[in-house]
C-alpha cells in the first residue's frame, strides 16, 4: 500500500500499477471498509484502476491521521474476504441503425452474428466510472473483438450506444462525440435522476449484455417513456 | 422573487458549492469556480453557505425584475446599472418590480457573481443545484441560461446590508504542490515549470485552463492508467502544454500530472482571463493546507468586508431608513 498526498483535502492510496481483477477487489473492499468505519470528516472516496482517493474536511481530520488509520489495514487480507456485487443486465439491440459498425469486424474475420455472440452473455467487470457520469470502464472483452477507434470520430453518438474502443467495451450514458466502434444500443437510461439508483452500477459490479431484437427494443423504449420499466439487477457473492 | 432573462451574457450558469460524493460514479463536481467570491456574495445577504448563485463569464446579464428582490454581486468587477443608474459592485441592492438590472462586462477578472436572497430556486440533483453543461445535469435545465428564461429565488428574511466587499489585490503567482508524476519529469524540466511564464489560452473554460509556454516533456511517457482527477490538477499531454483542471473536469484522466494548484490560490487563478500570464511557485502539501485554512478563516471572519460610508451608492431600502433617521 502506497499512501500519498497531492492536495490539501485528499489522500491517495495505490495498491498496484496494472489493471487486475485482484487489485479492483482490494480497492472495493478497502472503500467498503473505510465507509463502514464512518470516520469523522471523510466526505468522499473515488475508485480508479489501481488507486482510490479519499477526500476529507480539513477542519475535521487531516492527512496524517488518515494515513495512520490506513496503515492498520492489510489489503491482502481484504482480498481473501467474500465479496458481494451486483450483476446488472443491459438489453442491447445489436446492428442496424443502432450498431452501424458491426460490419467492420469483417476485418477481424468475424460475422455480425459472431460479434454479437462474443460480446453478449459475458460478465464484464466494472473497474471504475469516469469520462462522463455513469460511463463504465469495463474489463473482460474477448480479444478477438479488440478494434482500434475510428479514424474519424463521430460528432454525436446517441445516448445508450454500446461499443468497442481498442481493448475496451462500454456504453455512452449521454449523447456525446466519440470514436468508438458502435455495436448496438440499449433503451435503458444509464442515468435517470428519478430512479433509485440513479446510476445502475459501481466499481466492482458486473455488467452483462443481453441481445434483444428490434421489436423488443421498441417495446422497452415505450416502457421507458412511460416510466414503467425494470432493470434486472441481481446480488451475487464471490469468493 | 423572480427574474426574466433579457440578455443571458456569454456563459451564465446557476452554481452552488458543488456536487460532491458522486465522483466515483463519474459526476463532475461542477459548482462555482471562485469559492471566495461565492461565499462573500451569500454572506452579504445572510444566505446559507450553499445557496445557488448565477456565475457569469466575462460578460454579465440583463434581467427584468418581476418581483421585488434583494441581490448582491461579487467576483470580477462589472458595472451594475438599474434603470440606467449606476450602483456599487460588492454590495447588497434592492431591486423592484418592473426594473431592468444590467450587469456589464467584467473589468478586472473573468467571473462575476449574482446572489439573491435565499439563493436561486432550481431542483437539487444528487444533492446540488450546480449546472454541469456537458452532461446537461443540474442548475437551470442543465444548461446556460437563455433569453426568456424565468429564474425563481427562494427568498427569506433580510436584515443587515451595510457592508461592501473589499477590492482584492492580485498578482500572477500561483502556488502548486508537486503532483502524482512530478518525479517523471527531469530536473531541468521541473525548473522550466518554475522559471517560466505560461499564458492562458482562449480554449480555457470551466473544464480547464489551457496554458501556452515552454513545453514540459518527459521521456517516460505522458499517459498513465486513468486515475481520479482533482481540482487544480496540472496535467501535461504529449504536446507538453499544461492544462489546469477545474470544476467541470472529467472525473478520471489518463495524462501525467506534474502538480496540483493550492486551493488557497484557486480564487485568484479562476479570475485570470485568456492572454494573461501565470508563474508557479512550489510549496508542500502541509504549507498548502495551512494557507488554505487561513484563507477560509479570513472569509469566515468578515475580514473581506468593509463598512459602507458612501451612502450615495446605497439603494432605497437603506438610504430611505437613513434619511428618516437623519430627519431629512
Amino acid at each position: 500500500m502506497d499512501i500519498k498526498r497531492y492536495s490539501e483535502n485528499s489522500v491517495t492510496v495505490y495498491l498496484g500499477d496494472e489493471i487486475s481483477e485482484a487489485i479492483n477487489k482490494q480497492l472495493v473492499h478497502l472503500k467498503n471498509e473505510l465507509e463502514d468505519m464512518e470516520m469523522d470528516g471523510v466526505s468522499e472516496i473515488v475508485i480508479s484502476y489501481t488507486s482510490l482517493i479519499i477526500y476529507y474536511d480539513i477542519f475535521k481530520t487531516n492527512g496524517k491521521d488518515l494515513e495512520d488509520v490506513l496503515k492498520t489495514i492489510d489489503p491482502a487480507r481484504l482480498e481473501k474476504r467474500s465479496f458481494k456485487y451486483n450483476l446488472v443486465e443491459i438489453p442491447v439491440c445489436y446492428g442496424g441503425e443502432y450498431g452501424p459498425d458491426l460490419e467492420l469486424f469483417d476485418d477481424n474475420g468475424l460475422s455480425p452474428e459472431e460479434v454479437i455472440e462474443l460480446h453478449s452473455d459475458t460478465k464484464y467487470l466494472v473497474y471504475m466510472l469516469g469520462f462522463m457520469p455513469g460511463f463504465p470502464y469495463l474489463g473482460g472483452l474477448d480479444e478477438r473483438l479488440f478494434k482500434d477507434r475510428l479514424d474519424n470520430p463521430r460528432t454525436s453518438i446517441p445516448a445508450g450506444s454500446v461499443g468497442i474502443g481498442g481493448k475496451q467495451t462500454g456504453m455512452y450514458p449521454f449523447t456525446s462525440p466519440g470514436g468508438w466502434n458502435l455495436l448496438g444500443r440499449t433503451a435503458i437510461p444509464l442515468f435517470d435522476e428519478n430512479r433509485d439508483p440513479q446510476i445502475l452500477y459501481e466499481a466492482g459490479d458486473r455488467i452483462i449484455y443481453r441481445s434483444i431484437d428490434e421489436d423488443e427494443h421498441k417495446k422497452l423504449q415505450q416502457q421507458v417513456e412511460n416510466n414503467d420499466y425494470e432493470v434486472k439487477i441481481t446480488s451475487r457473492e464471490a469468493k | 422573487m423572480t427574474f426574466k432573462v433579457l440578455n443571458p451574457g456569454m456563459f451564465s450558469t446557476i452554481q452552488d458549492a458543488g456536487r460532491f460524493s458522486y465522483q466515483t460514479f463519474g459526476f463532475s463536481p461542477s459548482g462555482v469556480l471562485d469559492y471566495r467570491a461565492y461565499q462573500l456574495a451569500n454572506r452579504l445577504l445572510g444566505n446559507e453557505d450553499d445557496a445557488a448563485v448565477l456565475e457569469m463569464t466575462l460578460q454579465g446579464v440583463e434581467l427584468l425584475v418581476e418581483k421585488d428582490a434583494m441581490i448582491s454581486t461579487s467576483g470580477a468587477e462589472a458595472p451594475i446599472t438599474i434603470e440606467g443608474n449606476n450602483y456599487s459592485h460588492g454590495t447588497v441592492i434592492k431591486v423592484m418590480k418592473g426594473e431592468t438590472l444590467k450587469i456589464g462586462k467584467c473589468e478586472n477578472g473573468s467571473r462575476t457573481y449574482l446572489a439573491v436572497l435565499g439563493g436561486f430556486d432550481v431542483p437539487e440533483i444528487l444533492g446540488s443545484r450546480s449546472t454541469h453543461t456537458r452532461s446537461g445535469i443540474g442548475g437551470f435545465k442543465g444548461r446556460t441560461i437563455k433569453s426568456g428564461d424565468v429564474l425563481k429565488t427562494l427568498g427569506g428574511d433580510f436584515s443587515d446590508g451595510m457592508k461592501k466587499i473589499k477590492a482584492f489585490e492580485s498578482d500572477n503567482n500561483i502556488r502548486i504542490i508537486p503532483g502524482q508524476q512530478y518525479e517523471r519529469f527531469k530536473e531541468d524540466v521541473q525548473r522550466k515549470l518554475f522559471n517560466s511564464e505560461y499564458t492562458i489560452t482562449k480554449d480555457s473554460d470551466r473544464m480547464g485552463i489551457r496554458l501556452d509556454g515552454p513545453g514540459l516533456e518527459t521521456d517516460e511517457g505522458h499517459d498513465v492508467l486513468s486515475e481520479p482527477t482533482q481540482l487544480g490538477s496540472i496535467q501535461v499531454p504529449k504536446n507538453g502544454q499544461p492544462i489546469i483542471l477545474l470544476n467541470d473536469r472529467q472525473t478520471a484522466g489518463g495524462y501525467v500530472r506534474i502538480a496540483t494548484v493550492a486551493l488557497a490560490d484557486i480564487p485568484k487563478l479562476v479570475q485570470k482571463s485568456p492572454g494573461e500570464t501565470l508563474t508557479f511557485e512550489e510549496i508542500d502539501v502541509d504549507e498548502a493546507t495551512k494557507i488554505y485554512k487561513e484563507e477560509l478563516a479570513k472569509i469566515d471572519s468578515g475580514e473581506y468586508f468593509e463598512d459602507i460610508r458612501d451612502f450615495t451608492s446605497v439603494r432605497r431600502h437603506t438610504s430611505l431608513k437613513i434619511s428618516k433617521l437623519m430627519g431629512v
